[in-house]
This record gives C-alpha cells, structure tokens and sequence, in this order.
C-alpha cells in the first residue's frame, strides 16, 4: 500500500515537472518568435526605403542601370525571405547592391547635396542601426532558446513536444564575435 | 538567471514587497485603533489606501515635476531619440519609453513609469554635455534596463508605501503625544505603540533601500547585455563617479531613480523620523559596480578617461 501512495506522489511530480518545463519552453520560444519580428518589422522598413533612395538617385543618374536593377533585385530577394537565415544573406545582399549605388552617387555633388537624398540616407542609417540591435535581442533569445533545448532536463520535454532548435539571424561566413552573457550571480535578498 | 527570470523574480519580489507594507499598514492601524480609538485605526487605514492609490495613480506625472523634467518638441533632439530607440530595441521593449529632458549640469539619467508600456527616460542636459555617444548610449540602456526588468514598478511601489508609512506612523505618534489616550488601554501597549510607531519608518525605509541597490547591479548587467558591451557601462560610471556636481532637484525621495545617486549623500532635511535616511543609501558605490562590470566582461578600465567628443556636439549638427 505505501509503495502504491509513493508511485503515485512520484507520478504527481513528475508530471508537475513536465508542465513547468514545457511552460518554460514555451515561453522561450514566444521570446524568439517576438525578437523575430522585431528585426522582420526593419527589415520591411529597409526594404520600403529603396524604391524611393532609386529615384533620387535615378534623377541625377539615369544612364546607370545597372546598379538600379542589381538594387531592385536585392530588395525583391529580401522581401522574399521568409526565414532568419536565408533573410540575413538576402539582408548582406542588399547592403552589397546599395554599396554600389552609393559609390555611384559619389560622382554626383549635386544629388549628394539634395535635402532628399540627404534624408534617405540618414533613414537608411537608421534602419541598419535599428536592424543590428534587433538582431542582438533575437540572437540572445535564440541562444537562451537552443540552450535550453538542448540541456537536460529540458531536453526531455523538448525532443517529444517537438521544440527545434532556430537559427541564428547571421549571414554565412558571418564572422561576428558571439554574444556573451553577463549575468549577474545572485547575491540573495 | 536570465532575463526573463529576473523579471519574474522581480515581479515576485514587489508582491513580497507590497505585502511587506499591507502587514506594515495593518500594524500600524492595528496601533492606533489600540491605544487611540477602534475607528480611528479604520478611518488611517482607509486614508492610507486612498493616499497609495491616488500617488500610483499620479506616479508618472509627480515624478515629472518633482525631476523638473520636460517633454522636449517632437522635431528636437532627433540623434538621441534614434539613440534610445536603438537601446529600447536591443532590449526587446514593446515600445520605446518617451525622453523627458532635465535642465541641469550634473550628468544623470532616470526612468520613471509603472508599465513599461508607459514609461519615460529622463536625462540631464549635463549628461549629453559630458558623454561621449558610447557613454550615453551605456546610461540610457542601464535606464532601459530598469524599465524592462520592472525595478520602475517595483521601486515606485516602495516609495509610495514607505511615504504611506511614514504618515501615518507620524500622526499616530503624535497623536499619542498630543491628544493622550482616549481608551484605557495599559501603558504596556502605550509603550509599544510609541515603540511600533517610531521603528515602522525605519523598517519601511530599509525594505525600500535594500531592494534598489540590488536593482542598480542588475541594470547595470542588463545594460552590458543589451549593447554587448560592458566596458561602456563602467566607462559611463566611472565619468559619472568622477564628476561632483549634484543634481538641483532631486532628493530623498526621488534619489533611487537615477543612474548615479544625485546628491553626494543622500541626505534628508525634512526632519522628523527621516533623519538618519543618509545611512540608508540608494545605490552601491560607483566602484563595486565598476567591479562587477569588469568581473562580468573579463577587462580592466583603463586609468583615463577617453577623450572622445560628447553626445552634445552631434545633437549641434542636426
């Protein structure tokens, strides 16, 4: 009768643990579909910038239609990526193509004195700036993420409920640092 | 811990804090309705609610005008928007607090607001004066830091509580005082009650103090993940350490909100029960935090300071 009462409690707790751990999981991943979208509402942000950066530039150079297509493209690619990975590579994409067209621009004093022009590129600056931090938050969640996944007990939970692990939001060949940790050791109330 | 945790943590810590204060209350009214009068009690504890909910409910604008911070226009200070927005999406905020300015030499920065939804980061004129753009971008993520691990809620909570306290523990005492004892109660309780009525201040101001230096450790962590960059928060501390002004318009009562305690010692000369409030202080010292930040990043803060131009010139440019 006593072993029955402890299968039961060790049942009990057992299935205690697996709701805490796929709550957490779960809320891992909520964490890393948000930072997703964070960088996804850049990179629409970027993306609408270019129709209009073209123009600018197409008013004063109109002869050079072959960066203007090679941009037009890029953005097409990066609108169609849906993922972080193939979005990253289609994101270095883009910031290549636009490269070119800012060395274009270079040749023409009087488009790089336009107010317009002037603006574009400051949004433009923006957007990159806002797309790298961004991809700090959604890189740490998917790192927590992974992580988690990946070490016991977790693991236990993750592998039948189906958790996979992300992707990181880099380009291959990517050789940025990895992000670090700084967690503070708690030092108690 | 990671993030989430702490502000998990976090969340379970104000509700120990708010209980804190609700047992502190109850005593407290328990006190007066003992040795003064049964309704008495209800009628102190009936105000201290009412006190607590109004404060919360005005929390976000009392901070405003007791900082003297402004609204800056919307077309003004573009560069150090773009800044905070930068810092608000590295640390994963659903949305970027508002930036309320201060008018005052002394560098400094705070945050203010109950949801993080509805918060606002306040800085200095002082502190666009003096910190370079890596500096400053390190101040205004320890600020975001504190908005998203919640210590905004947490500490106004405190302060709102503690101030509660402090009231009626004043009127009670001096009701004893002044009015003497309406009810034959023993002058064993008459003692304790004087006892209760002096210590519950202290008690509230302890909880409170305690909890916000905990809270700057860990904004300070905070800040050094969101930029990946620790070496920014201890550089932007130790200018700020290196400084001497103090900010004009601040006090006890507002001390905890900033990045760097704002007056040398906190000290409170609003007499009465706070007197010893300089024991009590907001923030650990500048250079256990330097410290933590060094130990946490694996470096060492170079001896001097870098030269690079201040935020304030590139605000110029615009």
């Amino acid at each position: 009768m006593t072993w029955l009462w402890i299968a039961l409690g060790v049942v009990a707790l057992l299935v205690v643990l697996l709701v805490l751990g796929y709550n957490r999981l779960v809320r891992l991943r909520n964490e890393v579909d948000t930072g997703w979208a964070n960088i996804d509402v850049q990179l629409k942000r970027r993306a609408d910038l270019i129709p209009n950066l073209v123009e600018a530039v197409r008013a004063y150079a109109a002869h050079e239609r072959g960066v203007f297509e090679e941009v037009t493209r890029a953005r097409a690619a990066l609108q169609q990526a849906a993922s972080p990975g193939p979005a990253a590579e289609a994101n270095e994409g883009l910031t290549a193509a636009l490269g070119r067209l800012f060395a274009v621009a270079e040749a023409y004093p009087e488009l790089r004195a336009s107010e317009n022009f002037l603006r574009l590129q400051e949004d433009l600056t923006d957007t990159e700036d806002k797309i790298s931090a961004a991809r700090r938050y959604y890189n740490a969640t998917v790192m927590r993420f992974n992580t988690a996944i990946q070490s016991i007990p977790w693991l236990l939970v993750a592998a039948p409920f189906g958790f996979r692990a992300r992707d990181f939001f880099s380009a291959q060949g990517d050789t940025e640092v990895p992000e670090v940790s700084f967690a503070v050791a708690d030092p108690g109330p | 811990m990671t993030l989430q945790e702490q502000i998990r943590s976090n969340r379970l810590r104000s509700t120990i804090v708010v209980l804190g204060f609700a047992l502190l209350l109850l005593l407290l009214a328990g006190l007066v309705g003992l040795v003064l009068d049964l309704s008495l009690g209800v009628a102190a504890l009936v105000f201290a609610l009412l006190y607590a909910g109004f404060a919360l409910a005005r929390s976000r604008s009392m901070v405003a005008s007791m900082t003297h911070a402004r609204e800056p226009d919307p077309g003004e200070l573009r560069p150090l928007r773009r800044v905070l927005e930068n810092v608000s999406i590295a640390a994963g905020l659903p949305v970027t607090p508002e930036l309320r300015v201060v008018e005052d030499p002394a560098p400094n920065a705070f945050a203010a607001g109950l949801r993080p939804e509805r918060s606002y980061v306040g800085v200095t004129t002082g502190l666009l004066e003096t910190m370079p753009k890596r500096e400053l971008e390190a101040v205004l993520a320890h600020e975001v830091a504190h908005i998203r691990n919640r210590d905004t809620y947490l500490m106004t909570m405190a302060v709102v509580f503690a101030g509660v306290i402090v009231l009626i523990a004043d009127l009670g005492f001096r009701a004893l005082a002044y009015g003497g004892r309406s009810r034959k109660s023993g002058a064993l309780v008459a003692v304790l009650a004087i006892v209760g009525f002096i210590l519950a201040p202290y008690a509230a101001l302890l909880l409170r103090m305690s909890l916000s230096r905990r809270r700057e450790l860990l904004a300070d962590a905070g800040a050094a993940e969101i930029l990946n960059d620790p070496e920014a928060m201890a550089l932007a501390l130790r200018r700020l350490e290196l400084d001497m002004t103090t900010v004009r318009y601040a006090d006890a009562s507002t001390a905890h909100l900033w990045v760097e305690s704002p007056t040398e010692r906190v000290d409170s000369s609003r007499g009465g029960m706070l007197e010893f409030a300089s024991w009590f202080n907001t923030h650990p010292p500048t250079r256990t935090r330097i410290a933590a930040l060094e130990e946490a990043g694996g470096f060492r803060l170079p001896e001097r300071l870098s030269s690079d131009a201040p935020f304030a010139a590139e605000l110029a440019d615009d």
